[in-house]
C-alpha cells in the first residue's frame, strides 16, 4: 500500500507506522547480548518477576522486561539508544529471583557494553569514568564527607586511593588498557 | 533347552527402513542396502519407505519363504516400538519370530546425528554389520506362559485409587486396596468444592467412599504400608504392613472372641483422650487427640491411636467399656498376598513453598497456601466454613492469590513443570471469597490462565465477569506490614508496564505440587521408573500412559503427572482396564530370556544361587550329582549367573556368549572402511 504523503514532517511523525516487522529484527542482538551477558535471555517468558522486583522500577520509566523483550526480538537500536538501559543499579534482585534462571541484570550489563562500542554513553557515566581515572573513585571525598568522618572519629580520608594516591597510577593502567579514559574524554569533548 | 537347528547355513534378509524422512533424511539408504547385501550369510538385502506398514511386513513374509530365510534383521526404530510388529511378520513367513533381530538406525542414530549424514550412514552399517552377526546365530526360542492370579492391587486410596478398585471389583476382580492413612478419600476428600461445576467435593466423593467400602470384591486395607514386592506379572507376592492401629474393628474383636464388640465409631474414647496434637488432614489448623478420625465422614470409620503421642494412660480403655475395642498394646502385623497385577495411585504432596522466601509463607501469619485455604473455606473444616486471617481472625476483604508459586521455576529451588490445577482452582477460590465475603475483592496475579478443559474457559469468564482482579505478572515479593499485619504484594502489571504494589489482608499461594513422600519408596519396591522429577514414568506418554515399563504395574492419577480430578479418574479407569486384560486372558506370556543350565558343564558349585537377585536359580541332584536349576517364571534374564559362572555352564538365551561374542566380533573386526 503506498504511504499518503502529508508534506508536513509533524503529522508524517505522528502518523508513522510504528508496527514491528520482521526486518527490524539483528537476530545477532540476542546472539551478541548472550555472550557477553553469558545468560540465556532467550528463555524469557515476560512474567515481569524482573520488573516486581526491581527497586529502581517504581521510580523511573526503566522496564527491565521490556529490555528482555527486545534481545528476544532482536531490536537493537531500540534497546541501545534508550537512556533508560543507564537506570540498572545493578542490585541483581531480578537475577535473585527469575524463575527462567536468567541474568536480566546481565543482559542490561552486556546491552551497556555493545551501546558502549557504539559511542553511546550517557554523559554522567563518562564524568564517573574521568573521576575515577583522576582520583580512584566515582564519588570522591568532599569536604561534607570530610567533616562528617572527623565527627565520627574517622580520618579525614578513608583508606582508599584517596589515603594512598601512590595506587592511583595502577586504577589508570586498567582503565588505559581498555581505553576508557581515551574514550570518555572523546565523547564528552565531540559533544561540547 | 532351546532346539539348536545343527549344521544349518544361515541365510539372513535385511530390510532397511526410510522411516519417511526420519532416516532416510540423513542416513543414506541405497548405501547401507548395498553394504547389507555384501555382508557374509545375507542372502537378500532390500528397503521400504515404512517398513512397519502392511507392505513392508509382507515384504519379509514373501522374503522368507523366497530365500528361505534363517533369520530376520530389520534396521529401523527402536525395539522398544515395533519389535513386536516385526516379530509377527517373522512369525507370519513361518520362522520362529525369535529369529528376528533389530537393528536401531533411528532413536539411536538418524535422530541424533541429524547433521551429520555421513557419520549416520557410517553407524548404520556399523549397527547392520552387528545385528546380521547376531542373527546368524539365533536359535528357535518359545514364550514360557504363566497363569495370572485372579486378584488386583491398587496401592493408595485417594479418588484415583478408588476408582480403579471399584472398576477391577465390578469387573470381578477381587481388589486389596491399599492405603496409608486411616481413611481412604486421599486429597480430594481435604477439598471443599470441585472446579467448574462447583460440587462440594466431600459430597460427591463419599458416595464413592462408602461403594468402596460396600464393595464385596475389595479388601480394604486402610493404615496399611507396602513393605516388600516380589515375583512378576501374574504372580506378585505383596508383603504388607498393617499398622499397629490399637483399636480393633467389629470383625477383629469377634476374631478375639469378644461377640458384639469392636470400634463403632462413638467416639467416647476422644473425650477422655488428655493428649492434645495438630491434625494433619486440617494440615495442623485444628487439633486432635491421640486417639482420633481424621474428620466425621472417615471410611472406615475406626479410631485410631497415635502411638507416638499416646500416654498409655488407659482412660480411652475405660470409656471404651464392653466393646472393648482398644488394645493398647497392639503391634504392627506383616501379611503376604498374591495379585496378579498392580495399579499405583500414590498421589502427591504440596511442594514446601517456604523454600521460596520471598512469598514470605511461614514468616508472614496471613501467607496460606491453597489446600489451607481449602480447609478455611470448608464447613467442615476448622473455621466452620468462615474464611479469617491467621493473625488476628478477621474476615480479609482483599484476597491476593501468587499463580506459578513454585510452578514453572527452572532454578533448581521451585518444580520446573505446570501443576496444571492451579489456575482453575485458584479461579475457583476467587469465587469462593466472591460468594461468601460480601465486597471482597480476590486479586489474581497469573502468568498465563491455563483453562484448559471442558468448560474450564467458561468458567474462566464466569469469575472475571463475577468481579476477579486480573493482573498479569508473577509476584516478584512480599512484604508484611509488621501492625496490621497486612501484605504489599509487588509486582509488575505486564500489561500496563507497570510496577504495582497491592495492599492485601492476605495471601494464597497456589503452592506446586510434587509426588508423595511415599512415592520414591513405593516405585522402587514395584521396581516402577520415575522421569527425572520424580513423577512415576509411563511405557509411552501418548500411547500407553497407563502402564508402566514393569509388566503388571499400572499408573493411575497424580503419581504419574499433575491432573486434575478428571483426568486422575479417566486415567484410573483406563489403569484398571489394562490390570484387568491379563487377569482376564487368566495368562500371560513371558520373553523366553531365560538362564539355561548346560548340565555337563555345571560344577554344581552354587555360587550363581546367591548372586541371583530374584531367586530363580537353586542346586538339585541329578544323576548323582548336583547342578544348578532355573525357576523359569522368576528369571529376568538379567543375566548376572551368565557372567560370573566360571564354568560358562549358563546359557542365556537370546543373550548367549557366543551370539554377543559375534556382534562384538562384528563391530570390532567387520568395519571395512
Amino acid at each position: 500500500m503506498a504511504k499518503t504523503k502529508y508534506n508536513d514532517p509533524k503529522l508524517e511523525e505522528k502518523l508513522r507506522d510504528r508496527k514491528y516487522y520482521i526486518t527490524d529484527s539483528n537476530p545477532e542482538f540476542l546472539k551478541d547480548v548472550e555472550r557477553i551477558g553469558r545468560t540465556i535471555a532467550h528463555m524469557c517468558f515476560q512474567c515481569g518477576t524482573c520488573t516486581g522486583s526491581c527497586p529502581s522500577a517504581p521510580r523511573s520509566s526503566y522496564r527491565i522486561r521490556l529490555f528482555m523483550r527486545k534481545a528476544v526480538m532482536g531490536l537493537e537500536d531500540e534497546a541501545l539508544t534508550d537512556p533508560d538501559l543507564w537506570l540498572c543499579t545493578t542490585c541483581y534482585s531480578c537475577t535473585d529471583r527469575c524463575p527462567r534462571d536468567i541474568a536480566p541484570t546481565d543482559v542490561i550489563m552486556a546491552m551497556r557494553n555493545l551501546a558502549a562500542r557504539r559511542d553511546i554513553i550517557p554523559r554522567n557515566f563518562l564524568k564517573t569514568t574521568q573521576l575515577i581515572y583522576q582520583t580512584g573513585h566515582g564519588v570522591p571525598n568532599n569536604d561534607v564527607n570530610r567533616a562528617a568522618r572527623r565527627k565520627l572519629g574517622l580520618t579525614e580520608e578513608p583508606p582508599t586511593t584517596h589515603m594512598y594516591p601512590e595506587y592511583i597510577k595502577g586504577i589508570r593502567k586498567i582503565m588505559d588498557h581498555y581505553g576508557l579514559k581515551e574514550r570518555a574524554d572523546r565523547i564528552l569533548a565531540e559533544g561540547e | 533347552m532351546a532346539e539348536v537347528k545343527k549344521n544349518e547355513e544361515p541365510r539372513i534378509g535385511v530390510f532397511v527402513c526410510h522411516c519417511g524422512t526420519n532416516i532416510a533424511g540423513s542416513v543414506n539408504i541405497q548405501e547401507v542396502k548395498d553394504y547389507a547385501a555384501s555382508l557374509p550369510n545375507v542372502v537378500v538385502s532390500n528397503d521400504y519407505q515404512y517398513m512397519c506398514s502392511t507392505p513392508g511386513q509382507n515384504m519379509i513374509v514373501e522374503a522368507i519363504k523366497e530365500h528361505n530365510l534363517s533369520g530376520v534383521v530389520v534396521a529401523a526404530c527402536s525395539p522398544r516400538l515395533h519389535e513386536p510388529t516385526f516379530r509377527n511378520a517373522t512369525k507370519t513367513g513361518g520362522l520362529n519370530p525369535f529369529r528376528f533381530e533389530m537393528a536401531n538406525i533411528r532413536e539411536q542414530n538418524s535422530w541424533v546425528h541429524m547433521h551429520q549424514p555421513e557419520e549416520a550412514t557410517k553407524k548404520a552399517k556399523d549397527a547392520i554389520r552387528i545385528a546380521v552377526a547376531k542373527a546368524s546365530l539365533l536359535q528357535d526360542l518359545h514364550p514360557k506362559s504363566v497363569p495370572v492370579e485372579k486378584a488386583a492391587m491398587v496401592v493408595g486410596a485417594g479418588v484415583g485409587g478408588m476408582q480403579a478398585a471399584l472398576d477391577l471389583a465390578n469387573a470381578g476382580i477381587k481388589t486389596y486396596l491399599v492405603e496409608k492413612t486411616p481413611t481412604i478419600g486421599g486429597r480430594m476428600s481435604q477439598l471443599d468444592k470441585t472446579f467448574p461445576t462447583l460440587d462440594c467435593s466431600q459430597c460427591i466423593l463419599t458416595p464413592k467412599m462408602v461403594d468402596v467400602y460396600r464393595n464385596e470384591n475389595i479388601e480394604l486395607l486402610t493404615y496399611t504400608e507396602v513393605e516388600g514386592v516380589e515375583g512378576y506379572i501374574g504372580n506378585f507376592d505383596v508383603t504388607l504392613r498393617k499398622k499397629a492401629r490399637g483399636v480393633l474393628t467389629p470383625d477383629e474383636a469377634e476374631a478375639r472372641g469378644i461377640v458384639g464388640g469392636g470400634c463403632n465409631g462413638c467416639g467416647d474414647c476422644v473425650d477422655v483422650c488428655p493428649v492434645i496434637k495438630p491434625n494433619p488432614f486440617e494440615l495442623g489448623m485444628a487439633p486432635r487427640k491421640a486417639i482420633y478420625i481424621y474428620h466425621p465422614q472417615v471410611v472406615p470409620l475406626i479410631y485410631t491411636i497415635d502411638f507416638d503421642s499416646c500416654v498409655k494412660c488407659g482412660l480411652c480403655v475405660d470409656a471404651c467399656g464392653d466393646k472393648k475395642a482398644i488394645d493398647l498394646e497392639m503391634q504392627d502385623e506383616l501379611m503376604t498376598v498374591k495379585v496378579g497385577t498392580v495399579i499405583l495411585a500414590t498421589g502427591y504432596d504440596i511442594f514446601p513453598i517456604e523454600k521460596k522466601p520471598e512469598w514470605g509463607y511461614k514468616n508472614y501469619d496471613n501467607v496460606i497456601t491453597s489446600l489451607e485455604f481449602e480447609r478455611l473455606i470448608c464447613a467442615s473444616g476448622p473455621t466452620g466454613g468462615k474464611l479469617i486471617r491467621p493473625s488476628d481472625g478477621a474476615t480479609p476483604k482483599r484476597v491476593g492469590f501468587v499463580l506459578c508459586a513454585g510452578s514453572r521455576d527452572n532454578t533448581g529451588v521451585g518444580r520446573p513443570y505446570c501443576s496444571r490445577f492451579c489456575c482453575m482452582y485458584s479461579l475457583k477460590h476467587a469465587h469462593q471469597i466472591i460468594e461468601k465475603i460480601p465486597g471482597a475483592v480476590p486479586y489474581i496475579f497469573y502468568m498465563d490462565i491455563r483453562s484448559f478443559g471442558k468448560m474450564y474457559e467458561e468458567f474462566y469468564y464466569r469469575i472475571q465477569d463475577e468481579g476477579a482482579k486480573f493482573i498479569r505478572g508473577r509476584v516478584a515479593n512480599i512484604l508484611e506490614d509488621p501492625e496490621t499485619k497486612n501484605l504489599y504484594i509487588k509486582a509488575e502489571d505486564t500489561l500496563l508496564g507497570r510496577p504495582v504494589d497491592v495492599e492485601v489482608d492476605m495471601v494464597v499461594l497456589a503452592a506446586a505440587v510434587q509426588p508423595s513422600a511415599e512415592t520414591e519408596r513405593t516405585r522402587r519396591l514395584f521396581g516402577v521408573s520415575c522421569s527425572q522429577d520424580g513423577w512415576l514414568l509411563e511405557a509411552h506418554p501418548k500411547l500407553n500412559p497407563c502402564g508402566t515399563t514393569t509388566a503388571g504395574v499400572y499408573l493411575a492419577g497424580v503419581c504419574q503427572g499433575p491432573k486434575d480430578i478428571p483426568d486422575t479418574v479417566a486415567q484410573a479407569e483406563g489403569a484398571a482396564s489394562a490390570a484387568s486384560i491379563p487377569i482376564h486372558k487368566g495368562a500371560v506370556e513371558l520373553e523366553p530370556y531365560f538362564a539355561q543350565c548346560i548340565e555337563e558343564k555345571c560344577a554344581g558349585c552354587g555360587l550363581c544361587v546367591n548372586l541371583c537377585p530374584y531367586q530363580a536359580l537353586s542346586l538339585v541332584e541329578k544323576n548323582g550329582r548336583k547342578v544348578m536349576q532355573v525357576t523359569e517364571a522368576k528369571c529376568k534374564g538379567c543375566g548376572t549367573c551368565g557372567g560370573f559362572c566360571p564354568g560358562g555352564a549358563i546359557w542365556m538365551q537370546h543373550f548367549a556368549t557366543p551370539q554377543i561374542i559375534a556382534q562384538i566380533d562384528a563391530f570390532l573386526l567387520g568395519g571395512e572402511e
